[in-house]
């Protein structure tokens, strides 16, 4: 552990942080800035929170003589993406009062909202207690939203597998009540020892942990991007266990050879026994927790510790802290990566409607009504809302009496019809919000993508390759918050307008893509496509997906 | 200072008397010192019989009375150079705000002078309103009274220094003798006021005992030539306020050199008629816009006339009834444009149209506080300015002025002149000052505190900001937080007042702040107000009231009587409109 002799500022600044308390609490009173403070920026984020800036208006702004028009993204806490239809209402009415008014459904199953301004935090975070919902670890240096498979029809034993997330979530959330004291004025511990926290202690994790729960085939949830993938061994309709792979994770940053997007490597097997199954878990987190490097915060992910002291030694080292042996991976298999769209029915007969959102933002605009109608649906409280780990959202567990009702409510803000008209590679695309709230942005992302994918459908369409299921995502800078090292085709922000195009990753998410050209702007992008689709065409095997033919043809920068 | 008996003496006498006589007590006493003359304060000299109360044997010009009328504090720091003046020449100069003069002493005047300045439309200050009102009564004889009034007034308003033509007129008309002529003095008055003095000085030696009349008529003064006018250029015109305000505030830049202003002033425009407006009147009446009349001493073709230096956008019913007069007609008497009324009631012909223009009065300027520092911004005056809107017959319209100013781009030429706020200056550097300056209110305190920075002062600086939104409305936010970061601001509090269910104004935040607001009362701060007079500047004086009242444990009464205190010793300043 020789890198952590020089602990990075955030490690400092979370140390001292009185349980992530740090001044927030005094910096809300603070009469001259919307802004927190510096120190405190790095601690909301374990709040769920981040504090952004409306980018489009700096200039302006300083002109202007004002400060950056700060805000707040709340991200909420929803373990496997499951809300009932109460708690959609509340969010509705929070994002309308509070926020700019759209829900962004996210890549983790989850919603977040943006542009609160400080002085609305509490009046939101209040709201959503109200419903049982919190953001608490929601960002920050510790276990996030954890995942799970989407679609109940997925498997007879989705429901079992789907209540994981939430225990999980639980096992790993930490035990300050810095959230409580804050922002929802619960009274402050008179005892400290009551948030004494084993797992985290005082320095948390050296950066974010994510965990997903997978049922195979259907890596619906990209299973392999997280820190901890578990992939559910189902054999004779019984859950027998898990397959534990390590080490996902897709932030890289543009001319540092030392970082990388990582696929999880699969490590061992263990069995669905509580005791077992959460020990595992947990002593995953205190490896990384121990091993992680606290020096460099580019460095600082699990996967980096994997590859720095091997899979085995991770193996090892965790059968040594589990105190039982751990078991050989299982064999599974990934067909396939893709949400569900329009009516389906699972096993116990209820039925889930998936429409397409739009870069998983659901607002009212020229296209549809989306907003407007989802209120609509949940008012019937008929239907409960899960999300997927494609920004979209299921209508679910609509008992078969009120499916009619729902279908109504859908043909009256012509939902279907949007859904309907929508191409496969929209219903496959992921954009992440980049510009104008994300700091971190170096070109467009959910503001673009809609656009370059109306004139790649013509180039589709011009091959006829419109059914073809290519996953196409967008990310405004090299983070991997919209997973474009697991696409078939993965745009990667360099600076404004312009994009690393990557290709040959598989369609199932099992292969990364590599860089295929560099600093693309669109009509580079769409001379490139012009070409590829038309060898695509015209030499692919029959059922050759576009990754896999990309790869074949050795489409990416030697 | 007092010996304990005596002290004890003076104030059994306060404890049992009321406000009034108190007032009286402290005219008596200031008249009992001057009649003192040079004595050292303290020494131990038989009282003089009450001065009020004196018939004065034989008339000797070594005691005067200097009596000032001040809105802004110009006429006040006049006066009190006037005494100062007087003093070194041997006379007991009295001097006296018109707010405290005792009226019933006027009778027993001999020797009394008055610097008064004049308000808007022909006003007296309001500090000089009941002395005003009791020598324009008729029964008024003043035969022993032989005086001499300066006025100071602005040029640019129709009724130049009014009130002092006033008082001149009206203690001539109830017998007194005028011993110099009234001057009346335009915004860059020093040096005709200090040929005033002068000349009264003179006066006073040369005709001791005697005082004769110098001049039996009002001098009608050539026209002042005490109003320095500047010419600057556009650099930046800034809407302050963010998308989605309901304000509209305009941070002007202008580059001018060599102007002479300090933190406080404010700058006087004269803002041009609408071209569209003089178009129809000349193209209704048929004159030459390039034919030269001569007003008011001032050769000007008719255009200029109509464009820049006449009100014709609202006349007021004095000039209705002029009109009327002219075209002989029956005209109601109301507000009402000049091409309005010239469609309504056209004129005769071109000549009955030059003397429509001759009874025309002049704009009347606009001021505005600068929120600039002569020394943090070289060679710049900046402005705030809220573009106007109100509503006439449910027709939205702008102020004339606010609504030029707001649309001016950069490199366009703009005249102002200087407007002196003597009474609204910042105190010595080591001095601690509390702002309190909600909405365009924060202009003269911008000025103070970029001076105060680039003068490395001392003293503490506190402000109180106000307005309707924190995004959109926060004036000079990142100016105000620079001035955080390096200290020169030690506090800021502000008050969004619909950022919030219920209103928050800056009286509250001052009242959150009373404890720590009283402790800088108590080491000597200063106190400035400046923003709407109705309802900021009552509630905000209520709330220091109050707070004196609780966190200095004091009567009402007392409390009344320590804020007065501070207004005497000028620590308790307000600009406000």
């Amino acid at each position: 552990m020789d890198q952590n002799k020089n602990l990075s500022s955030t490690e400092r600044i979370k140390q001292k942080s009185d349980g992530l308390r740090g001044t927030l609490a005094e910096g809300l009173k603070n009469e001259v800035t919307g802004a927190i403070a510096d120190d405190d920026t790095a601690l909301v984020k374990f709040h769920g929170m981040y504090m952004q800036d409306d980018r489009d208006r700096r200039e302006e702004r300083a002109e202007k003589k004002l400060e950056r028009l700060y805000s707040f993204m709340v991200r909420l806490r929803v373990p496997g993406g499951f809300l009932t239809p109460e708690q959609w209402i509340a969010i509705h009415r929070v994002a309308g009062e509070n926020s700019t008014g759209t829900i962004k459904v996210t890549t983790r199953q989850t919603i977040q909202l943006h542009g609160i301004l400080r002085s609305r935090i509490k009046p939101t975070l209040k709201a959503f207690s109200k419903v049982h919902l919190d953001s608490i670890a929601a960002c920050g240096d510790v276990n996030r939203n954890v995942t799970a498979a989407a679609h109940p029809m997925e498997s007879e034993l989705h429901e079992q597998v789907h209540a994981y997330a939430a225990r999980i979530s639980a096992l790993l959330l930490p035990k300050t009540r810095a959230f409580y004291e804050i922002w929802l004025d619960e009274e402050k511990l008179t005892n400290k020892k009551d948030e004494e926290d084993p797992l985290y202690q005082d320095r948390y994790l050296p950066r974010k942990f994510k965990i997903g729960l997978v049922i195979p085939p259907n890596n619906d949830i990209d299973v392999l991007t997280n820190d901890l993938a578990l992939i559910a061994i189902i054999e004779n309709g019984k859950l027998k266990g898990f397959n534990f792979a390590i080490g996902g994770g897709l932030g890289a940053t543009h001319g540092n050879a030392e970082t990388y997007p990582r696929l999880a490597s699969v490590l061992c097997f263990v069995p669905a026994d509580d005791e077992k199954l959460f020990k595992a878990i947990y002593e995953v987190v205190t490896i990384q927790r121990d091993y992680g490097n606290r020096s460099d915060r580019k460095l600082a992910r699990l996967k980096y510790t994997v590859d720095k002291y091997g899979l085995d030694w991770y193996r090892a080292e965790l059968e040594k802290r589990v105190g039982f042996p751990l078991e050989d991976a299982r064999p599974f298999i990934f067909t396939d990566r893709v949400d569900h769209y329009g009516w389906k029915q699972n096993h116990k007969g209820l039925w889930y409607y998936t429409p397409y959102v739009e870069c998983g933002r659901v607002v009212d605009d020229e296209k549809v009504a989306m907003k407007t109608a989802l209120l609509e649906v949940a008012q019937t409280g008929k239907a409960n809302i899960r999300f997927t780990g494609t920004q979209n959202l299921i209508l679910s567990d609509i008992k078969a009496k009120d499916k009619a009702v729902i279908q109504k409510i859908l043909e009256k803000y012509r939902i279907i019809e949007h859904t309907e008209a929508a191409s496969a590679i929209r219903k496959n695309a992921i954009a992440c919000v980049a510009l104008p709230t994300c700091g971190l942005a170096l070109a467009e992302a959910q503001r673009y993508l809609p656009t370059l994918l109306g004139r790649i459908e013509v180039l589709l369409d011009k091959y006829e390759l419109g059914e073809e299921q290519i996953i196409i995502r967008m990310t405004g800078c090299p983070n991997g918050c919209g997973r474009p090292y697991a696409a078939e085709i993965g745009f990667v922000g360099t600076a404004a307008g312009h994009y690393n195009m990557h290709l040959c990753g598989d369609h199932e998410g099992t292969r990364l893509n590599r860089i295929y050209k560099e600093n693309l702007d669109e009509g580079a992008i769409l001379k490139e496509l012009d070409l590829l689709f038309w060898l695509y065409k015209k030499e692919r095997i029959t059922g050759e997906r576009f990754g896999d033919f990309a790869l074949r043809q050795k489409w990416y920068k030697q | 200072m007092l010996t304990t008996p005596k002290l004890t003496q003076i104030q059994e006498l306060i404890a049992g008397s009321s406000r009034e006589e108190l007032v009286w007590l402290s005219g008596y006493l200031a008249g009992v010192v001057a009649g003192q003359g040079q004595a050292a304060p303290g020494s131990h000299q038989a009282l003089p019989a009450p001065v009020a109360e004196t018939t004065p044997a034989a008339p000797t010009v070594n005691k005067i009375t200097i009596a000032y009328g001040t809105e802004t504090g110009n006429s006040k720091k006049l006066a009190s150079d006037f005494a100062a003046k007087a003093k070194k020449k041997g006379i007991n100069a009295k001097l006296i705000g018109l707010e405290q003069y005792r009226l019933g002493d006027l009778t027993k005047e001999e020797y009394f002078f008055t610097v008064i300045s004049t308000q808007g439309d022909g006003e007296p200050p309001a500090a000089a309103k009941k002395f005003y009102d009791h020598i324009h009564q008729g029964s008024l004889k003043l035969d022993r009274l032989k005086y001499g009034v300066l006025a100071l007034g602005d040029t640019s308003y129709p009724l130049f220094c009014k009130a002092g033509e006033d008082v001149d007129h009206q203690l001539n008309k109830a017998g007194g003798q005028r011993i110099v002529p009234l001057e009346k003095c335009d915004t860059d008055y020093d040096s005709q006021a200090g040929k005033w003095f002068d000349t009264v000085l003179q006066q006073l030696s040369s005709t001791a005992g005697a005082g004769a009349p110098a001049a039996t008529a009002p001098a009608v003064t050539a026209r002042p030539t005490g109003k320095k006018t500047y010419t600057g250029t556009v650099l930046a015109n800034i809407n302050l306020n963010d998308r989605g305000s309901s304000k509209k505030t305009h941070h002007l830049e202008i580059a001018a050199e060599g102007v002479d202003y300090l933190p406080g002033d404010a700058l006087g425009l004269v803002p041009e008629n609408p071209a569209a407006t003089v178009e129809a009147i000349l193209s209704l009446t048929g004159v030459d816009p390039s034919r030269k009349l001569t007003i008011r001493q001032e050769e000007a073709t008719i255009g200029h006339l109509l464009r820049k230096r006449l009100n014709i956008v609202y006349l007021p019913e004095r000039v209705v009834k002029k009109y009327a007069a002219i075209v002989q007609q029956d005209i109601p008497e109301t507000r009402i444009g000049l091409l309005d009324l010239l469609k309504i009631y056209p004129v005769r012909d071109a000549a009955q149209f030059h003397e429509v223009i001759s009874i025309l009065e002049p704009t009347a300027p606009r001021l505005y506080s600068i929120s600039s520092s002569p020394e943090a911004h070289s060679g710049e005056i900046h402005l705030t300015v809220t573009r106007d809107r109100f509503s006439v017959n449910g027709e939205t319209k702008h102020g004339l002025c606010s609504d030029l100013l707001s649309q001016l781009s950069p490199d366009e030429p703009l005249d102002f002149y200087i407007h002196k706020n003597s009474q609204f200056r910042l105190p010595a550097a080591d001095k601690d000052v509390i702002m309190i300056g909600p909405g365009t209110g924060i202009a003269p305190f911008r000025s103070f505190l970029a001076h105060r920075d680039s003068q490395g002062a001392s003293g503490r600086n506190w402000l109180f900001f106000g307005d309707q939104h924190f995004t959109t409305d926060f004036l000079y936010q990142t100016d105000l937080q620079n001035w955080m970061q390096t200290g020169v601001l030690t506090r800021l509090n502000t008050a969004f007042s619909r950022d919030q269910e219920e209103k928050v104004y800056v009286q509250h935040k001052m009242r959150r702040e009373a404890a720590e607001l009283y402790r800088w009362l108590e080491g000597g701060a200063y106190v400035y107000v400046c923003g709407t007079k109705e309802p900021m500047s009552v509630d905000v004086e209520a709330t220091l009231l109050e707070i004196i009242r609780e966190e200095g444990k004091k009567t009402p009464t007392q409390a009344e009587a320590w804020l007065d205190e501070l207004k005497e010793a000028g620590r308790y300043v307000k600009d406000v409109y």
